[in-house]
């Protein structure tokens, strides 16, 4: 009985936050968020009509860099058509387009963009270090470093950025399977399945996410206005 | 085999043992906010985490959980003042040596992962020993990371990779998911090497560099609790919530 009221209470608050009753709202500080990466179960990704709702929601929103993932791939085959059908939304529908304003890039990535993806950088940073050793004609130690496998992954085509927030709509709350080199300090919000999505439960997670403050495990007291910037490896 | 006093807890209602997570992963995270909450100093803070964690051992062990996986000290963390970094130390080396005995009468498998090289070379010491004197053991294993980091983590699995093929033990060509997975800190596991569920407290919503590469299927669960805080009832609590999802895998497990 809790659990179902605190359930209407978060409903209501999701319809309050997509009419704009809610002020704070209805200006969304995007400054955290470079990019956003959705998650979705496969067996819901084959709903090419909601994905579509929800990336015209993250498009009116502003958000400029988008990441769809599916583990089995669907999201990707229907690349070619999810790209069309946003360049024909953004030209036709989108009521102020400003000029050369960016669009909204979008990147599908699956299971194989994940682990396999490392196995496949380790593959390649073998192969070049039997090849550099065969030339020198001397046999030196591997030394493999953090920015070594960044830069295979870059090499057999499977690099990108680290998403700022995850959004997982699936039955179950895990990020199945999402590349794994590609979500240290991402923030993960589970929206339930993609059939219940909702416009309000969106704009909540992006709004809490501009209002997190990460230490990345330093925990430092730095003086007032003093701020650390995290440089990615 | 069962911990001695098992008999004694009830197993908690509402919970179904045949549904019980086999591998839990915590992120033990809010001690220093639990300390400046009350005033007191992160040293406290971090001393109730460690008797949290000791319930959470206990409970864990007599409700049938056969893996527990705890981030005590991340990579990161050696960013922090000295003087919390050499409390936490000592703090872990007591820790383990006060409770090495009762590892071995209680059946506990204690097993520290991550980059050991960077640890005082008397916890080092100590924490090989502590594997040693516990490996037989089967009511629960009890992996602690220090000094850990999930792509530490894959970094050092390629780095033994690489050493295999330097040797002529494997072609470049073979190298595959699972032989990455051989390589991986968990691989000490002898039950279940991926967590089921992974908890983290504190109200936070990242893993933070945490078992990146294990927890691809594992039920996230989010606690708004500080470490502490953290007993019996948010215990039961995750693993219910845990319990009414149905699992369900894509195409690999």
């Amino acid at each position: 009985m809790v659990h179902f009221g605190a359930y209407l209470f978060q409903l209501l608050h999701y319809f309050l936050i997509s009419s704009g009753m809610l002020k704070k709202y209805r200006v969304l500080p995007l400054h955290k968020l470079q990019c956003l990466a959705i998650v979705v179960d496969s067996g819901e990704a084959v709903d090419t009509l909601r994905i579509r709702n929800l990336l015209r929601w993250l498009s009116s929103i502003g958000v400029k860099n988008v990441i769809l993932y599916d583990m089995e791939g669907v999201l990707k085959r229907s690349e070619s058509s999810l790209r069309r059908w946003l360049d024909l939304t953004l030209t036709f529908y989108d009521s102020s387009p400003l000029p050369n304003q960016d669009k909204m890039s979008l990147e599908f990535l699956s299971y194989s963009d994940g682990k396999e993806a490392i196995a496949k950088a380790a593959s390649f940073l073998c192969s070049k270090y039997l090849e550099d050793n065969n030339l020198m004609g001397e046999t030196r130690e591997p030394v493999l470093s953090e920015s070594d496998i960044a830069e295979a992954l870059r090499i057999v085509g499977c690099s990108g950025p680290e998403p700022e927030l995850l959004l997982v709509f699936s039955p179950i709350r895990c990020h199945l399977g999402f590349p794994a080199w590609r979500m240290r300090y991402t923030e993960i919000v589970h929206m339930g399945p993609l059939k219940s999505m909702n416009y309000g439960a969106v704009i909540k997670a992006i709004y809490d996410l501009s209002k997190k403050q990460q230490n990345h495990g330093m925990l430092l007291n730095l003086p007032p206005g003093v701020s650390i910037i995290i440089l990615p490896t | 085999m069962e911990p001695p006093e098992a008999a004694l807890v009830p197993f908690p209602p509402g919970l179904t043992p045949e549904l019980m997570p086999r591998h839990v992963a915590f992120i033990m995270d809010g001690n220093s906010r639990w300390a400046k909450e009350r005033g007191l100093p992160t040293s406290a803070g971090h001393e109730a985490g460690y008797r949290s964690l000791r319930e959470i051992v206990r409970l864990s062990s007599y409700w049938g959980i056969k893996v527990l996986t705890v981030f005590a000290f991340s990579s990161e963390n050696w960013l922090r003042p000295k003087t919390e970094v050499d409390f936490l130390m000592r703090l872990f080396e007591g820790v383990i040596r006060e409770n090495l005995e009762d590892f071995k009468r209680q059946g506990i498998r204690l097993c520290i992962i991550g980059d050991a090289t960077k640890l005082p070379p008397s916890l080092q010491k100590l924490a090989m020993e502590a594997a040693e004197v516990t490996r037989e053991n089967a009511v629960i294993e009890l992996l602690v990371a220090v000094s850990y980091s999930g792509r530490s983590d894959i970094v050092q699995a390629c780095q033994k990779i690489a050493q295999r093929v330097k040797d002529g033990t494997l072609e470049p060509a073979d190298i595959t998911e699972a032989v990455i997975e051989e390589e991986l800190v968990t691989n000490c596991i002898i039950n279940s090497p991926y967590p089921d569920l992974l908890i983290r407290t504190s109200g936070e919503l990242r893993l933070s560099n945490f078992l990146l590469w294990q927890s691809a299927y594992s039920e996230l669960y989010f606690s708004k609790s500080l470490w502490p805080d953290f007993g019996e009832a948010e215990y039961v609590d995750a693993l219910s919530s845990f319990q009414q999802r149905q699992r369900r895998f894509g195409l690999r497990t």
